[in-house]
């Protein structure tokens, strides 16, 4: 133990008071989200069906066999995956785009830019329920307002009930979070000290160098928690899915396909929390091996900006 | 999140015993002595009110019961809690009102936890049995729950020889017990038919495949809607086509058996042919507007009487002719419901396919054991049963109930000639394996999405898909 340390925890037993602080956290931690996690991976392998009495058996891979070599199911379940990662594409860029750009317009000077600043980041707190209601209302064929829009254009779509109904998903799902990215985009800015601009503008920057030069660079921390957040996000959302379209096969994400194999949602089937345990193993493995591919890619950037 | 909650409900079900036999746990208790049976002393207002809920000696405590949306039924179910509790001084009903389709997961979940006493177990009876036919499947769901011993078995109660043996054999028995107290079939293989505007246009009701695509030309040339449904809920669109697909396949539980078997695919001649009609309802009948319609959303709108045809099940006459004392209004113009016209063979359009719809069940070590089969019992109660099920338009499992209403009235003569016959769906089991497409009896639903735009590709999908799990 360093003497810095040994300073910091203390001498004797007042060495241990950092410990005890600690443990409950820990603890919770550990009862609440290593535990439970160890346990799915435990669950995977058998054919638990999440019924108090009815014995648990070991079945091996059975469930990860079913899930990516066993007939039509597999390819269903790989479709799931494919579309899992396109969701996660689109998401993760297009609301890191619309986020960044909120926060840009928010962080002017303006008038109005506080409320602006609520506005944006109200669907946040709403909830996947009230946001799917809202955009069920919103998005309803017969002459809701989309609808109304579309006719004024001389368009048609049925909307969450059509083939185009993932894509709706998916603007829905930038519109419940962008507000979220926008802030953490604004925290950014707002710690760029206003020396560095000002001496690059007195240089003669324009405003796209200074964005690209000053700003971009120095929101390097803000850049890299968005991405990664954004990722681990659209990778996980399911329940947007199920509030807005519901029983359809053609916009599954792998996050759904737990959800119904758990919890009797595939129609007449039945209760396979065993498979679903697989399944979000699966999930949980994309969402690690994105999550730390990301992970190694921005702290390459940010050891780049910020040395 | 999603691993925290399958991990909670696995290990909550996994977990200690948590007994729910302990009569001083917080889901009340009872110091029940004895039960009488209520129906052999119930009495009935002259309205046919739900006041039949007979006080049974001593019964106090808290009983949890679990139903389904449907708002007849819901409307009923709250009025007949207020009179057993009134009858009943020291008894207070919880009653949670969830979506159908919830009902496997709060089951699941509180059965397993013991936190319910009476619960609605399922929606569709005893359906999709294993049959000797079907190798490598996993039981349903109801099957899983009587397994794990989470349903008490109600055979001996006075109150289970009220309902036809039909209905108990079919509806809620499993390996010689009775688990679930069937409260009426219904028919989803029909559809409500607006008579005034059938009238004003000047066609018949159709009884032919080519009679109703000619009714539909004529309804929207007159500025009319074809069909209705509950788009935006998904379900309804392929349970409206249930019809369909039984007039072209009048042996339901043999079309199943023959998938298996080989005897029968999706993309042979019939099998075609319903792909093609799938999508002719899908695409050309149902309205555009039918997409931001829920279930309960599309009758309403049928109420508006612009519409010519609602295929649904039969469960929706509550709302279209309410009780009296409802605050639903009813539909102001005639109207009659008839089996879907789905087949070029009238007779073969005479069929009324179907379900036993929910069934009550009991949670074994209930705390209130009693209390929950006064319930049941003050409900099976004959002059209450007849009540209810007139309310919520079930055709009576009761052999003593009528329906005496519009619904009863129209198919009072196919059930007459034993017309009623359990649907497809509640036959038909996928093999493991079998992909997404393999159950065809939700095609509609398919055109309707987008997911197809070709009958034969569509036929040969759903073939494929079903092969798959055979190992073809």
């Amino acid at each position: 133990m360093t003497a810095q340390q040994r300073t910091l925890f203390g001498a004797g037993r007042r060495r241990f008071i950092p410990w005890l602080l600690l443990a409950p956290g820990v603890g919770f931690y550990l009862v609440m989200a290593v535990g439970p996690s160890i346990a799915t991976a435990f669950y995977s392998f058998t054919d638990a069906t999440g019924l108090r009495g009815l014995p648990i058996n070991w079945v091996g891979f059975d469930n990860y066999n079913e899930f990516a070599f066993e007939g039509a199911r597999s390819r269903d379940n790989l479709d799931a995956v494919q579309r899992t990662l396109l969701f996660m594409v689109l998401v993760t860029v297009l609301q890191f785009g619309v986020g960044l750009l909120m926060a840009i317009l928010v962080n002017q000077r303006l008038k109005g830019s506080l409320v602006f600043r609520t506005l944006f980041f109200v669907p946040v707190i709403l909830g996947a329920v009230v946001q799917g209601l809202m955009w069920k209302l919103f998005l309803r064929p017969g002459g809701g307002p989309m609808d109304t829009i579309y006719g004024w254009l001389g368009l048609e779509s049925q909307f969450l009930a059509g083939p185009s109904a993932f894509y709706w998903v998916v603007l829905v799902q930038i519109w419940a979070n962008a507000g979220f990215t926008m802030v953490v985009f604004l925290a950014g800015m707002q710690t760029i000290p206003a020396e560095l601009n000002e001496a690059a503008a007195v240089d003669g920057a324009t405003g796209w160098q200074l964005f690209k030069n000053v700003t971009w660079p120095q929101l390097t921390p803000a850049v890299n928690t968005n991405f990664l957040l954004n990722i681990i996000g659209s990778l996980q959302a399911w329940m947007l899915f199920l509030v807005l379209t519901g029983f359809t096969n053609s916009t599954k994400v792998l996050g759904y396909v737990v959800y119904a194999e758990g919890f009797g949602q595939q129609g007449t089937s039945s209760f396979r929390q065993g498979y679903a345990a697989a399944a979000s193993i699966v999930l949980f493995l994309l969402v690690l091996v994105l999550g730390m591919a990301a992970n190694f890619v921005v702290t390459r950037r940010e050891r780049k900006y910020l040395g | 999140m999603l691993l925290l909650a399958v991990l909670a409900l696995v290990a909550a079900a996994c977990g200690s015993d948590a007994s729910t036999d302990d009569a001083d746990g917080d889901a009340g208790s009872t110091d029940t002595e004895a039960t009488e049976s209520a129906s052999d002393d119930s009495s009935s207002s002259d309205d046919g009110d739900t006041d039949t809920a007979e006080a049974a000696a001593g019964l106090e405590g808290t009983l949890r019961v679990m139903i389904h949306q449907n708002p007849p039924m819901v409307e009923w179910v709250e009025s007949f809690n207020a009179d057993f509790e009134a009858a009943n001084p020291g008894v207070t009903i919880d009653l949670s009102v969830i979506d159908a389709a919830d009902l496997p997961t709060a089951n699941q979940t509180r059965l397993s936890a013991g936190d319910v006493d009476v619960t609605t177990v399922t929606v569709t009876g005893f359906a999709n049995p294993v049959q000797p036919y079907m190798t490598d499947v996993e039981p349903p769901y109801w099957q899983q729950l009587i397994d794990a011993g989470l349903l008490m078995d109600l055979s001996g109660q006075d109150f289970v020889g009220n309902y036809d043996d039909a209905a108990i054999a079919e509806g809620g028995s499993y390996d010689g017990g009775v688990y679930s107290l069937n409260l009426g079939r219904v028919s989803y293989s029909g559809m409500f038919v607006n008579l005034d505007l059938l009238g004003e246009v000047g066609v018949d009701v159709p009884t032919t495949w080519g009679e109703l695509v000619a009714a539909c030309d004529t309804v929207k040339g007159a500025g009319y809607e074809c069909m209705t449904a509950g788009g935006a809920d998904g379900w309804p669109i392929f349970v409206g086509a249930y019809g369909l697909l039984g007039s072209l396949y009048p042996d339901q539980e043999g079309l199943v058996e023959g998938l298996w078997t080989g005897e029968a695919a999706w993309n042979d001649e019939q099998g075609q042919k319903l792909f093609e009609r799938y999508e002719v309802y899908a695409n050309e009948m149902l309205e555009d507007q039918a997409a931001g319609l829920g279930h309960d959303a599309a009758i309403e709108r049928y109420k508006a009487g612009d519409v010519a045809f609602a295929p649904t099940g039969n469960w929706q006459a509550g709302v279209m002719e309410p009780a009296a004392d409802s605050d639903l209004t009813p539909a102001e113009f005639e109207w009659t419901y008839i089996p879907f016209p789905g087949s070029d063979n009238a007779a073969d359009n005479q069929i009324l396919f179907g379900k036993y719809d929910q069934g009550w069940a009991v949670a074994e070590g209930t705390p209130v054991e009693d209390l929950a089969m006064a319930y049941l019992a003050a409900f099976s109660d004959p002059d209450t049963y007849n009540d209810f099920a007139n309310t919520v338009n079930f055709l009576p499992t009761q052999p003593t109930a009528t329906l005496d209403n519009t619904l009863g009235r129209a198919v009072a003569p196919l059930l007459q000639e034993g017309a009623f016959t359990v649907g497809y769906e509640q036959w038909f089991i996928g093999p493991a394996g079998a992909g997404q497409w393999a159950n065809a009896g939700q095609g509609a639903l398919w055109f309707y999405n987008g997911d197809f735009a070709d009958a034969a590709e569509a036929a040969d999908q759903a073939q494929a898909d079903f092969e798959a799990g055979l190992g073809g």
